[in-house]
């Protein structure tokens, strides 16, 4: 029992440091955070004005811009996660297989990785506008003319592009690590069974790589959602406020129109946005994953 | 019982971390920012513009002032003058630091965490009022006795009354026109109406040289750019903007603004690259100095030094915006947009004063002020360092000045009146819905805070 007594006691002392580093870092802002939202203050006055919820009431108004930045936020989410995943997926495949230069090949899809994430911004802020038009006046193909950063369409798929491209490396090494964990005798014996290459990559490889994928899906998911040095870097959210993301709206609220309230209240409504897709997302992934494990067990009965 | 405890303790600090990680999005956005990008900066910027004069002469009145402004384009005269104070005062340091970036956020970091600075900056104007209850009134020192009645008026609080900041530059708006492109194309006058502007251009793109380099893609271009249209329609600017914050007035009410602004910028729409929105500062400087673009919009004397630097032989000329039909509204505007304040509560405050009141007053001080190359902001007795704010004063002296104007509204407003225009030079708005923007945002932003 005192052994036991000792180890309880040592367990607890050995957090003590990390909850108060985490409330001290986390907590303690996030609830002072709570009780800003409920404030009007410019962020330099010295008494925050107490204002109940009004700044929830604003918030969902159209004037915010905070639904139409959620809204951006959203469609960015879907597009990344679709072709971060599906393209990660495809290169990984081929870069599976053996063949001369698979190496140096992988590495460069990963250095873009390394890179923060402004400076690849401004690196394609300057290919969007010199290095295009450069290009156009050697082979004048039309899209490279196009205002790949000043119209809000483009400019939107010019940010998803530049996005992808960026974290593309990292999900390939998550996706050949998976891969390279298939067991051979699976896909042999798929093949004595039968099964094309076709098949058997959608049949066997596929299911097998279920951990990767939920993985994969999830990070893209939340780090999709928190998109935020990309965009400054390569448009400042224009043209006009095209391309804002919840992150970027936040911050101008905060920091440059100088409603610290009406932005900490912003930032809560997002927290609980992110909580709840995150939390849904991993509810049916578990789920999925649970499907998958029974039939494998039963299969094996 | 402990077991309870401790595996609350756990669950607590597993839920912290969780939280932690799917909570990053809203914290890191709002928080964060602030706290990493300071540091970060203020080193990158004590790298390159920042002075640490200290000296080793000891004496009974040590005092050390924290000097943190904005506007790095004078870090080296700042430094100079720095340098000299060290032989007045040996006791005195002074710590210059300085940022163009983003500076409103990190003066707020430090406010915040409890540091003002001595000396600190803001916009002059309506900002006055909202830095007030850190600034100490300088009426009657004598820097507020020398310095120029155009400038004490954008450093009077919202009553009009005191002296709550002080500036070493005035500011200046007009369009920059390289004089080489103008005489290639046969232009003999500045255009001062315009339809002047537009035959200008026209006879530019016949010589095969673009009229302008925009910087749409910069939202201050349109503030500085555009001011004129909105001060020269209205006699009493400062009560025209009141009620626009009030929502009283309507920029429906005032041709200039309604048709001749929009006029404008389809003209310039209309004669620049084939991209304006990708138009940065750094573009337009670079066009413009080399001779691809004949006029740069949105900049004044601080300008010059880069253009310069760019191109040595570049031929500058300078004149106002031409607002309408009528040649004596084309007029470079004038004032002072910056603020400098002393921190009231600065534990120094007389070592502060006497500083400034040296900057001000002293021989070397005038003599400094007189060679900034940039609007002066005391008399000068007509020597000017630089070419533009020769030609400037020279213009003045002749069509009068405009109101500054931009500094009655906050830079949140002047930011999303930059981005309701990129949206109508992009097409994406019309110029309905571009008023309909800047009357929203007007109440919104500016007017919401009285």
């Amino acid at each position: 029992m005192g052994r036991k007594k000792k180890e309880y006691f040592d367990s607890v002392v050995f957090t003590i440091p990390a909850i108060f580093l985490v409330c001290v870092i986390f907590y303690i802002p996030f609830l002072t955070g709570i009780y800003y939202s409920l404030t009007k203050w410019n962020g330099i006055a010295k008494e925050p004005v107490f204002i109940g919820i009004d700044n929830y009431k604003t918030l969902f108004g159209s004037a915010s811009g905070f639904l139409t930045s959620m809204g951006f936020t959203m469609k960015y989410t879907v597009l990344f996660m679709l072709l971060s995943n599906v393209l990660a997926l495809a290169i990984a495949s081929a870069l599976t297989k053996k063949f001369r230069g698979v190496s140096v090949i992988r590495s460069m899809f990963f250095i873009p990785y390394i890179m923060s994430m402004t400076i690849v911004g401004f690196i394609w802020k300057f290919i969007f506008s010199q290095g295009f038009a450069a290009l156009y006046e050697k082979t004048s193909m039309g899209f490279l003319n196009w205002s790949w950063l000043g119209s809000s369409k483009l400019a939107f798929y010019s940010v998803v592009f530049v996005g992808v491209w960026q974290s593309l490396g990292f999900y390939i090494v998550l996706y050949i690590a998976g891969l390279q964990a298939v067991p051979l005798d699976v896909l042999e014996a798929a093949t004595i069974d039968g099964a094309g290459s076709f098949k058997r990559f959608f049949m066997v490889t596929l299911p097998l790589l279920k951990p990767s994928i939920v993985t994969c899906i999830f990070l893209s998911l939340t780090n999709s959602l928190k998109v935020f040095d990309i965009i400054l870097a390569l448009t400042k959210g224009g043209p006009g406020d095209a391309t804002y993301s919840a992150t970027m709206d936040i911050y101008r609220e905060a920091f440059q129109k100088n409603n610290y309230g009406l932005g900490s209240a912003k930032a809560i409504v997002f927290f609980v946005i992110v909580l709840i897709i995150t939390q849904v997302v991993m509810k049916l992934m578990d789920r999925e994953e649970g499907d998958t494990a029974k039939k494998r067990k039963g299969g094996a009965e | 019982m402990k077991k309870k405890l401790l595996a609350t303790l756990l669950c607590v600090a597993l839920v912290g971390t969780m939280l932690t990680g799917c909570g990053n999005g809203s914290s890191d956005s709002a928080g964060d920012a602030a706290g990493q990008e300071a540091p970060d900066q203020a080193e990158s910027n004590a790298s390159d513009a920042s002075a640490d004069v200290s000296s080793d002469a000891s004496g009974d009145e040590e005092a050390e002032i924290y000097m943190f402004i904005s506007g790095p384009e004078y870090a080296d005269f700042i430094n100079e003058l720095i340098e000299e104070y060290k032989n007045v005062k040996p006791n005195v340091t002074i710590n210059y630091e300085t940022t163009q970036n983003d500076y409103p956020t990190m003066l707020k970091a430090k406010l915040n965490a409890g540091e003002c600075p001595d000396i600190f900056a803001s916009t002059a104007g309506k900002e006055i009022e909202v830095y007030k209850e850190y600034s100490y009134d300088l009426s009657g020192q004598p820097v507020q006795e020398a310095l120029l009645p155009a400038l004490q008026a954008s450093f009077v609080d919202d009553s009009g009354n005191g002296c709550y900041a002080f500036h070493y530059v005035g500011d200046q708006y007009g369009i920059i026109y390289n004089q080489d492109c103008l005489d290639q194309a046969g232009v003999t006058s500045l255009p001062k109406t315009l339809d002047e502007l537009v035959d200008c251009c026209e006879k530019l793109q016949a010589a095969g040289i673009q009229p302008f380099a925009c910087g749409y893609a910069e939202w201050w271009v349109f503030k500085q750019s555009l001011i004129p249209f909105l001060t020269e329609s209205v006699d009493n600017y400062a009560s025209f903007v009141a009620d626009m914050e009030q929502g009283n007035d309507s920029l429906n009410n005032h041709e200039m603004m309604k048709d001749n602004m929009f006029q404008f910028v389809d003209i310039v729409k209309a004669n620049c690259e084939s991209k304006p929105l990708e138009s940065d500062l750094a573009t337009a400087q670079a066009q413009l100095a080399t001779g691809k673009a004949a006029m740069g919009l949105g900049m004044g004397p601080w300008a010059e030094a880069s253009l310069l630097a760019i191109n040595p032989d570049m031929n500058i000329n300078y004149g106002g915006y031409p607002v309408s039909n009528d040649p004596t509204q084309c007029q470079i505007a004038a004032g002072a947009s910056q603020a400098l304040r002393v921190n009231k509560d600065s534990e120094n405050l007389q070592a502060v004063l006497d500083f400034i009141n040296w900057w001000f007053t002293s021989d070397f001080g005038k003599e400094w002020l007189a060679n900034l190359g940039s609007v002066p902001a005391v008399d000068t007795n007509g020597v000017y360092s630089s070419e533009m704010v020769k030609i400037s004063m020279e213009d003045m002296a002749v069509n009068g000045a405009g109101n500054i104007g931009t500094t009655y509204s906050t830079d949140a407003f002047w930011q999303s009146f930059g981005e309701s225009f990129q949206s109508y030079v992009e097409g994406s708005a019309s110029k309905e819905d571009t008023i309909a923007k800047i009357e929203q945002n007007w109440k919104e932003i500016d007017g919401a805070e009285q």
